[in-house]
């Protein structure tokens, strides 16, 4: 079933592109990874989507709606957790569950339920009666993704939800992500964390300057730019292993040697590294061998030309 | 009534409102009497700069919201801007004519003279409404609280001396009287004076409509939504 989808979508800040012709669909269950730099139009990508921007053109499609996609009854399947930590910082955490959860309509012993999972959910039963200014920025991020899930959305989006956070808090929530998704929360995941995607995405959508450049399986993603396997070995003797040999097997390309490292570059999936290494081990030893394979960072240099990150930041 | 509930919750969360919000009312009812000037104690001559302050500090609660970007969850949220809006409005609305009662009604326990009681506290109400909306009408031009309640409180000095509430406007020069007019707190100052000299009932209607006027154009400006 399609939970939601958005049709020739375009978005101008003044003269400014920043979504140009955007199309997506989100099937239920899938988990997608939004990725791309800084200023690629994620968080507005998501605030169209989700009605808190206007656009000029093209549609918006939720829950089978294209007509009232933002009535109140699809706001209530849809959970936002926000690029910006945005709690009350004059509240306690629970409190603030509180409030979000009586926004959403629940009431009396339900929403005392709700906010209790809430709470656990994220980690932090033991703080509920603290105020988010007394927390540590993974517990900030924490709460703030539970301000999102009292009322149990069927699509959950989150706005770069690890970012500037402790491994700790980035792995909890990353399990909790998973936990979602079993329980069949569809959700759409921005981030600027290649193994976070890896980890959890079943489809990765990739953006830059307001378009959308490339998406499929992570698997699919790196088979379509990468046509190379590349496997490092640091050898004893390098120059007593014949390189013709070693040119010779089914699939090698290249073989190179510097140092005491010799690289086998090969087309993708030709099997080949039994053969390499023990063609090598015949004539030198082998130390250490490094087989590359080519990642979603690589697919996302080829791509944009660019890092996912910026160099230094975060 | 969640956001009623919980914008009468914040506005009682810091001490600075605290204070404003408690302390400084009572006060007011304790302060002395003028000799020729005010004509109502000093306690209600400058209630009106209170319910400014007041104002601002409330309405700096849906500034915050902003600021912060909880109104981005909100815009996602089951609820309308005029739902969001309305309660707390309410909500600040309550307090402000909580307080209006406890130094109104208080004076009249502690046999203060405030010649007609009644009347007062109508007037402080229709300013009360007024300062609100003047409050959040000048919110929605900030997108940082900080900024905004230090020029407020620079521009609420100026309204309460050039309106005539802190020094006698008969000691101004004629442009200036002229010019006090557009000021809501020259009709609250007006409105002071008939309590005490009562004179017809059509003038104190005519302040209170101003002042209402006031409430009405800035509510509007005020409740444009905005996002970022
Ligand atoms: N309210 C706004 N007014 C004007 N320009 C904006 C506004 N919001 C975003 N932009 C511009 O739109 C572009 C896309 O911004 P957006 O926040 O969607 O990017 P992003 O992919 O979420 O980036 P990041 O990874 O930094 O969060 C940027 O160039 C940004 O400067
Ligand atoms: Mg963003």
């Amino acid at each position: 079933m399609m939970i939601a989808s958005m049709q020739g979508v375009v978005k101008r800040y003044g003269s400014q592109l920043v979504l140009d012709y955007i199309d997506l669909d989100i099937q239920e269950g899938e988990i997608i990874g939004l990725l791309g730099p800084n200023g690629a139009g994620k968080t507005t990508l998501i605030q169209t989507l989700t009605g808190i921007t206007a656009f000029e053109r093209g549609k918006v499609e939720l829950f089978g709606q294209t007509e009232n996609p933002f009535s109140n009854q699809n706001k209530e399947k849809i959970g936002l957790v926000t690029q910006e930590i945005t709690v009350f910082e004059e509240l306690t955490a629970k409190e603030n569950l509180q409030f979000f959860a009586g926004v959403y309509g629940l009431k009396g012993e339900e929403k005392k339920k709700r906010v209790a999972e809430a709470l656990e959910f994220v980690g932090l039963a033991d703080k509920g009666g603290k105020m988010p200014t007394k927390f540590s920025g993974g517990m900030k991020r924490r709460l703030n993704i539970a301000c999102a899930l009292t009322h149990r959305p069927k699509l959950l989006i989150m706005d770069e939800p690890t970012v500037g956070i402790d491994p700790q808090s980035r792995n909890y929530i990353l399990e909790a992500v998973k936990k979602l998704r079993d329980s069949g929360t569809t959700i759409l995941y921005t981030t600027h964390y290649m193994e976070e995607v890896q980890s959890i995405a079943t489809r990765v959508v990739i953006m830059d300057q307001g378009q959308i450049i490339k998406e499929g399986t992570v698997n699919e993603l790196i088979q379509t730019v990468q046509h190379e396997e590349k496997v490092k070995m640091d050898v004893t003797d390098p120059e007593s292993v014949p390189i013709h040999s070693l040119e010779k097997i089914a699939g090698v390309k290249k073989v190179i040697v510097s140092g005491s490292q010799i690289t086998v570059i090969s087309a993708v999936h030709s099997g080949n590294l039994d053969r390499i290494i023990s063609i090598v081990k015949e004539y030198a030893g082998v130390l250490g061998i490094q087989a590359d394979k080519p990642n979603l960072e690589d697919v996302f240099l080829t791509l944009t030309g660019k890092h996912l990150r910026d160099k230094g930041g975060e | 009534m969640t956001i009623f509930k919980f914008a009468l919750k914040r506005s009682f969360s810091n001490t600075t409102n605290i204070i404003f919000l408690t302390l400084f009312p009572i006060a007011c009812i304790f302060l002395p009497n003028g000799e020729e000037w005010p004509f109502l104690p000093y306690g209600y001559q400058y209630f009106g700069l209170l319910i400014l302050f007041v104002g601002i500090r409330l309405a700096t609660i849906i500034l915050e919201d902003r600021e912060k970007g909880v109104v981005k969850r909100l815009a996602v949220a089951p609820i309308s801007h005029f739902q969001y809006l309305s309660q707390n409005l309410l909500a600040y609305s309550i307090i402000l004519i909580l307080q209006c009662i406890i130094v109104v009604y208080g004076g009249v326990l502690l046999g203060k003279e405030l010649y007609q009681p009644g009347w007062l506290f109508i007037l402080y109400g229709s300013f009360s409404f007024a300062s609100l909306a003047i409050a959040l009408a000048w919110i929605s031009i900030y997108r940082n609280k900080d900024a905004s309640f230090l020029v407020y409180m620079s521009l609420i000095f100026i309204i309460v001396v050039l309106g005539g509430l802190l020094i006698p406007i008969e000691i101004f020069p004629d442009l200036l009287k002229r010019v006090a007019v557009i000021f809501p707190t020259y009709w609250l100052a007006e409105g002071l004076k008939w309590i005490v000299f009562s004179e017809e009932i059509l003038d104190f209607l005519l302040i209170n409509g101003v002042l209402w006027l006031y409430t009405i154009v800035f509510v509007i400006v005020g409740s444009i939504r905005k996002i970022n």
